[in-house]
């Protein structure tokens, strides 16, 4: 470490008040850790397994002597390959070859469809953005799910067979098959909880057509309490959103409304959490009125927890308890089922929402009881009567029943018809006392889904489905419910059925399926179906011009306002006592949370590779699932002392012999439990009702103790290959590999069976937990990966104000003002830098030496990323590989450290100490009292101040999304023997990859850790198969030939050896420069002279402000990423930056036109300045919460 | 002891030396050259499914690249035209011009049929390449720069070596081919003849000769050109950049 604390100075007293990690084995500082950290990057051999290094030097002999005598063969051919070029036959409309071209359409989801614009290159859909042009701008976001959806559209292992059983059939069996089924009229159908008009106009025909036939509706996480409770209060299909544009103080209840449990269009939240308002233009100090305040009540972390002011970990069985006392102190009274410091905060919280604009949002999942409660709550705080909360009845939506409404009718049916995005068999619900696959055990099951999973496997009928990219259909919008269109983007790239051509075909008399393989010219009968929906509900007109502009101009715009939702009667509940169930008390019978999972959501993306990859946002786990745990649960479960090998007690003693262990320590004395590939995690046995999971255990922070966290979702197939990841013995495991592809095997443990009829989670009394000895089970997690270090790498700030160790305050504006000299800004100079960016060029030597670098006046690109509404979501980060084409590097390789998203999403935790409280207990010092007494009078305060680790002292999450900075003084560019990483006249630090050799020495100077090493030919080879990588060109190359049909045609595909990083995009970046270039010849034509007389300044040839846009930006629904030309005096950016103290009185090129305090820069102090700017973020905490109050906004971080 | 190798062996090693020095330097040389694009692939002339006769069409009918390649304004991509381009002139329903002719078989064939016909590259730049084409034709560089006279060719081929050094060698001094944005299509101009014709360009060209007090001969071709070339990259704010993201991404 002693490098680091060179570099980085120790934090000041008053900064190291607030503990800050990363990691468990951060926290307790663990020699694993250390001896990961103080390698920095994971050496190549040692990172090797056993077996590995015994082949490699045999191997690589082989090879060379293959790849030798192959060299003599390819010389023959030293040919010319000869390339085709193939136009089309008839030219096709907009279609231009080489430009994109794009199209509206939108993604069905038990939320409301997502409104979003696919790219097409030559009609291939390549990248999915959020429709901008979507009513108030809300395009719904396009979450990390909807981006990594278009690479389920190319998935090779796509169902594309007709199969029975298991086994494939012709089509015209299936044909055969399928009439036979529904011959009797008695068929069940159940679709997901998706709402689409033509579907339910279909049902109506079918329900004529099949005098038996009933309709149902089911998706594992859609949330039954919370319809039951609308259904209950509002009547039938009445949804329940809340206005964030109102809502300015939001209790969520154990409600992750920002990601997986949406309540409502999220944009407006967003825009009042920013301390400048939507647009940064407003003045922070004025707008603070209008900053919205978010209470977390919740029993492990979410990203909403991480966004929340005030945060309590609490178990799910006291959620009843707490919105009991809420209703109470709402209602008048006092809390009575919480004490001390937890009912204090109730009842603050309570007032706090009572004072007006306040409304209670509860995690879907909940009974309907605790949802017709909290009804009531928002009722009394005026949430309905104000707007905050509007009730919207879904019209025309046809009569759908649930799962228990399919138990009582099952007698009746003959088959049962699976159009559910749902895995049901897999999953297998329980309803009432029966579980589901017993329930239809004796029926005929049809299936149609775009996956071979096990409900396609046990089917005895399943058809191949098509992705939404490929179908037509029509949904409505998560917030007011606007209709929007789904229309194809291509042809079913494996002839699969769309769900409303499966509905035609029964409703006819012959039923005949869709074939869009043999003739690919026929219209679709969902076509004309939604065609027809659209004329008849949406926008009729008897003209048929008007007709024919208007169904055109739905396709263009991909929604039609003219149809939503209606705003739905007053309700009523009636009002019911609370149950409230007994605390959990013992880490032996832990409350077990079902939690939804962000990579996979409830097991449906199991099979998509960028979403396993994509780290979790809270405990950066890939290709895994996990138990989570609190410290404290895992210390009386007695696994945390195996997870973090305190070590202390044992260092102590050697001291005292005078030892130092720190310098004694050798490599043989690292227990096999480290960070990076050795990283093995053990293993409970989570016993409910009979039915026991093995599963490994992760320590999570912020949980509540004596609660544990299962994600659904995983544990789908296993092969012979899945005993490979344990350490000591494999749990007992049913090989399933026909369940899911290539991706989705082997990939942690399934929680469905323990969940039984509990649809949220299962009270610590019916669950028990042991541990299981002798099982070790392999992470991959990125915590600690490019981990960086320095001081107030993140930075925070709140709204009231602060009383600073040393007794002086600090208001709301001297913390803005103070931001930019966080940590080592305060008290240190920048360093010179030895490699100036001004005056000579450093990047082109010889020819313009009287030339600036950054000589381009129409572009210089600069981002800026605000902190206080990044959620660390990770949709940046898969939207960044499907622009980038970024490959998947699978489980192993990212447990060395070796993943290539060129985002990073660092995720801190910080504990504010009791010495960051401030002098509370300033009055009570005395005039030159000793140092002793001062401490001793500071840590009687802190007892005082922190009587339990409870409510008191909240833990907060900030999340740092780090990519490459695109230094103006660039560490990497100086050291790269090659010049192949070097600047850009528009100050981009560009990346020659046909240049890089792989010296990886550009890696190893960042400060940022933003770079990533192809180690091995990830694009070509098949990664996720045992040791393929090693093996070189004799590897299997990657599966399928449909992958590549997603790649980027404007961003080369990295190969074996090559650095790559973050390149602000600058294939977009180009295009709107080379389309600026364009702009000269227009501005000639238009004058009518020769466009030799004709001046074109550098406005001209400058991209409008505003107008490019960077992919992580398009993707994120927060709007934290601001990406624009700082030479553009009207662009956004301008208003996200600082002018720089050295730039003051410098003629500089950047032209920085406001100052924004919040702004800083990355590790400022080294002098890299860098182009990537970061917002501190602000925290509004409730001034009335006293000592927990003065304890948020305190997370600036440190990492020594 | 005898001497077993005689005295003239002493300096053997050294004639080896040199004669493996010079086979080195023969092939290194041969390399540089041999494997240039410039030896590469200057003069490849692939056969085409329809022997298309860029001569006939440009110099002879007088057509504009544009009328086929329509795109290539407006795209990074020259597009080669559809089937039903062609057949705008050569559809034999509608009387096409030599719409009979055998040589014209495989296109009426990809009308009939739907299949694309499938002409053979004859330019083509590496992956990691990525060349703008309307970048520099609304920057006034015109189609010869990199194709040579395609207008005169009866059979494509591939005229300039298109390396990066003959990149790099016009974005480092761009005058050498800025022309009038009029005349990019125009693969027969040179700016001396286009100065004789054209009194007002003269005269502006003449200004700012004087106005820059350039060295040049307006009356030679290169020096019209240099004198043009220098007042529209002043003009028209032309600097065409070198770093690597220009290119590569």
């Amino acid at each position: 470490m002693s490098k680091r604390k060179w570099n980085h100075p120790e934090a000041s007293k008053e900064e190291l008040g607030t503990k800050v990690w990363r990691s468990a084995g951060d926290l307790e500082d663990t020699r694993q850790l250390r001896e990961w950290v103080d390698r920095e990057f994971p050496r190549a051999s040692e990172t090797m397994r056993e077996d590995e290094r015994e082949n490699t030097r045999r191997d690589f002999l082989k090879l060379m002597g293959a790849s030798t005598a192959l060299a003599g063969f390819g010389l023959a051919s030293c040919r010319r390959p000869e390339a085709l070029i193939v136009p089309f036959t008839d030219s096709v409309e907009w279609t231009i070859p080489g430009k994109p071209t794009y199209y509206a359409t939108s993604m069905p989801s038990a939320n409301g469809a997502v409104s979003i614009v696919a790219t097409n290159y030559e009609g291939r859909p390549t990248k999915l953005e959020p429709n901008k042009n979507f009513p108030n701008g809300k395009g719904g976001g396009a979450d990390a799910m909807v981006q990594a959806s278009i690479l389920g559209l190319y998935d090779p292992a796509r169902s594309r067979n007709y199969l029975s059983e298991g086994k494939v059939i012709k089509k015209t069996d299936a044909e055969k098959a399928l009439t036979d089924y529904v011959k009797s009229g008695n068929v069940g159908f159940v679709f997901g909880e998706d709402d689409s008009l033509t579907r339910s106009a279909m049902i109506e025909k079918l329900r004529a057509k099949y005098a038996g036939s009933k309709f149902y509706a089911y998706e594992a996480l859609a949330g039954a309490g919370k319809k039951a409770s609308a259904a209950g209060i509002f009547g039938k299909h009445v949804q329940v959103k809340a206005d964030f544009a109102k809502a300015k103080k939001i209790l969520a209840v154990d409600c992750d409304f920002l990601e997986l449990d949406k309540q409502g269009d999220t944009k407006a939240f967003y825009d009042r959490r920013r301390p400048e308002g939507p647009n940064y233009d407003a003045d922070p100090l004025a707008y603070q009125a209008e900053l919205n305040r978010l209470y977390a009540v919740e029993p492990t972390f979410t990203v909403t927890g991480g966004m929340a002011d005030h945060r309590a970990p609490l178990a799910p069985s006291q959620m009843a308890a707490f919105i009991d006392d809420i209703a109470t102190v709402i209602n008048g009274g006092s809390p009575k089922n919480f004490t001390g410091d937890k009912a204090f905060w109730v009842q603050e919280c309570a007032k706090d929402l009572a004072s007006g604009d306040g409304v209670v949002l509860l995690g879907s999942r909940y009974d309907k009881e605790l949802h017709d409660a909290v009804f009531a709550i928002n009722s009394k705080i005026g949430a309905y009567d104000n707007g905050l909360l509007v009730a919207r009845t879904q019209k025309k939506h046809a009569e759908l029943g649930s799962l228990e409404d399919l138990a009582k009718d099952v007698a009746s049916l003959d088959t049962v018809v699976l159009m559910t995005p749902a895995n049901p068999v897999y999953e297998n619900p329980v309803i009432g006392d029966k579980k589901f696959n017993d329930l239809v055990t004796d029926k005929n099951l049809v299936h149609l889904g775009c996956e071979v999973n096990a409900s396609a496997n046990a089917a005895n009928l399943h058809i191949p489905a098509a992705h939404y990219l490929e179908s037509w259909s029509d949904g409505f919008s998560g917030d007011e419910g606007i209709y929007t269109v789904v229309q194809p983007m291509i042809l079913p790239l494996y002839g699969g059925i769309q769900a409303l051509e499966l509905l035609d075909a029964l409703s006819q008399d012959k039923i005949v399926l869709h074939d869009s393989l043999s003739d690919d010219t026929a219209v679709s009968p969902a076509y004309n179906a939604v065609k027809g929906t659209f004329e008849q509900y949406v926008k009729s007109s008897s003209d048929g011009f008007a007709k024919k502009t208007n169904w055109m101009e739905l396709l263009r715009t991909g929604f039609s306002a003219d149809l939503k939702y209606s705003v739905a009667g007053k309700g009523n509940a009636p009002a019911a006592a609370l149950k409230v169930l007994p605390e959990p008390t013992s880490a032996k019978n832990a409350d077990l949370v079902f939690s939804a999972d962000y990579s996979v959501l409830d097991g449906r993306y199991v099979n998509n590779a960028w979403l396993q990859e994509a780290p979790d946002p809270i405990s950066k786990l890939t290709w895994d699932n996990a138990i989570y745990m609190s410290p404290q649960t895992a210390k009386d479960l007695e696994l945390y002392d195996e997870i973090v090998e305190l070590e202390k007690e044992e260092a102590a003693w050697w001291a005292a012999l005078g030892i130092d262990t720190d310098s004694t320590y050798k490599k043989t004395s690292v227990s096999e439990d480290g960070e990076g590939p050795s990283l093995f995690g053990p293993m409970v046995k989570v016993t409910v009702g009979g039915t026991s999971v093995e599963a490994v255990v992760i320590v999570a922070f912020g949980m509540a103790d004596n609660v544990i966290s299962f994600p659904l979702g995983y544990g789908q197939g296993y092969d012979e290959f899945w005993k490979g990841d344990f350490n000591g013995e494999a749990i007992d495991y049913k090989e399933s590999p026909q369940n899911v592809s290539s991706v989705g095997v082997n990939r942690g443990f399934n929680s469905y069976p323990l969940k039984g009829s509990s649809d949220y989670f299962a009270e610590g009394k019916n669950v028990s937990i042991e541990k299981v000895e002798g099982k070790r089970y392999k992470l991959a997690r990125t915590q600690e990966h490019h981990a960086m270090y320095g001081r107030s790498l993140a930075r925070e700030i709140s709204t009231l104000e602060v009383t600073k160790d040393g007794g002086f305050t600090q208001d709301y504006d001297a913390q803005l003002k103070n931001v930019s000299k966080q940590g080592m800004d305060s008290h240190m100079p920048q360093n010179i830098s030895l490699y100036k960016f001004q005056g000579k060029s450093v990047a082109m030597p010889g020819k313009r030496e009287d030339e600036e670098q950054l000589w381009d006046k129409s572009h210089q690109w600069a981002m800026s990323i605000d902190l206080s509404t990044c959620t660390g979501c990770s949709a940046c980060l898969v939207a960044c590989q499907a622009e980038n084409n970024i490959p998947v590097v699978g489980k192993t390789q990212v447990a060395m450290g070796r993943e290539m998203h060129w985002i990073r999403m660092d995720r801190y935790f910080a504990e504010p100490g009791s010495a960051n409280v401030g002098d509370l207990d300033s009055e009570n010092a005395k005039e030159n009292e000793s140092d002793e007494e001062k401490k001793k009078r500071k840590a009687e305060a802190a007892e005082v101040i922190n009587p339990s680790k409870d409510w008191n002292t909240p833990l907060e999450m900030i999340p740092n999304p780090v990519a490459c900075v695109q230094c103006e003084s660039a560490p990497c560019e100086t050291v790269c023997p090659v010049n192949a990483t070097v600047h850009t006249e528009d100050g981009l630090n560009s990346m020659a990859y046909n240049r890089c050799i792989g010296t990886r020495y550009c890696a190893n100077n960042c400060p940022y850790k933003a770079r990533r090493f192809n180690f091995f030919d990830y694009n070509k080879r098949n990664p996720l198969l045992e040791k393929n990588l090693y093996k070189g060109p004799l590897g299997e190359k990657q599966e399928g030939d449909s992958k590549h049909l997603q790649r980027n045609p404007n961003v080369s595909v990295r190969m074996r050896g090559v650095m790559e990083k973050c390149t602000y995009c600058v294939q977009r970046l180009q295009a709107a420069k080379i389309d600026a270039k364009q702009n000269v010849k227009k501005a000639v034509q238009k004058t009518g002279r020769p466009s030799i007389e004709f001046t074109a300044t550098n406005e001209l040839l400058m991209a409008p402000a505003n107008s490019v846009s960077v992919a992580c930006e398009d993707a994120c629904s927060a709007g934290s990423i601001l990406f624009g030309n700082l030479m553009n005096l009207d662009d956004k950016i301008q208003k996200t930056k600082a002018i720089r103290e050295e730039d003051k009185d410098l003629e500089k090129n950047i032209q920085g036109a406001y100052a924004n305090p919040r702004t800083y820069d990355l590790l400022n102090y080294i002098g890299t300045r860098p182009r990537t700017s970061y917002m501190a973020r602000v925290k509004n905490p409730n001034p009335d919460m006293g000592i927990v109050a003065k304890k948020v906004g305190r997370a600036t971080i440190h990492m020594h | 002891m005898a001497n077993y190798f005689p005295r003239y062996t002493n300096i053997l090693p050294l004639k080896i030396a040199v004669c493996l020095g010079t086979l080195a330097l023969g092939v290194v040389v041969a390399f540089t050259y041999y494997g240039s694009p410039k030896a590469q692939v200057v003069g490849y002339m692939p056969d085409q499914p329809i022997p298309y006769d860029h001569e006939l069409h440009v110099t002879q009918l007088g057509l504009d690249c544009r009328h086929c390649h329509s795109f290539v304004e407006k795209s990074g991509h020259a597009n080669v035209p559809t089937a039903n381009t062609c057949a705008n002139c050569h559809h034999e329903t509608k009387g096409g011009i030599k719409s009979d002719s055998p040589r014209l078989a495989p296109l009426m064939e990809a009308i009939d049929s739907g299949k694309p016909i499938q002409w053979v590259r004859v330019h083509k730049s590496p992956d990691y390449v990525y060349f703008n084409h309307s970048a520099h034709l609304n920057r006034g560089i015109s189609c010869v720069e990199c194709h040579g006279q395609v207008d005169e060719m009866r059979v494509v081929f591939h005229a300039e070596p298109l390396s990066m050094g003959q990149c790099l060698d016009c974005h480092r001094a761009p005058e050498d081919a800025l022309r009038p944005l009029e005349e990019v299509f125009n693969l027969k101009y040179n700016a001396r003849d286009y100065i004789s014709k054209n009194e007002t360009a003269k005269n502006i060209l003449e200004d700012y000769v004087a106005e820059k007090s350039l060295d040049v001969d307006l009356d030679d071709e290169h020096g019209a050109q240099l004198a043009m070339g220098t007042m529209l990259k002043d003009r028209w704010n032309v600097r065409p950049k070198e770093s690597c993201f220009t290119c590569h991404r």
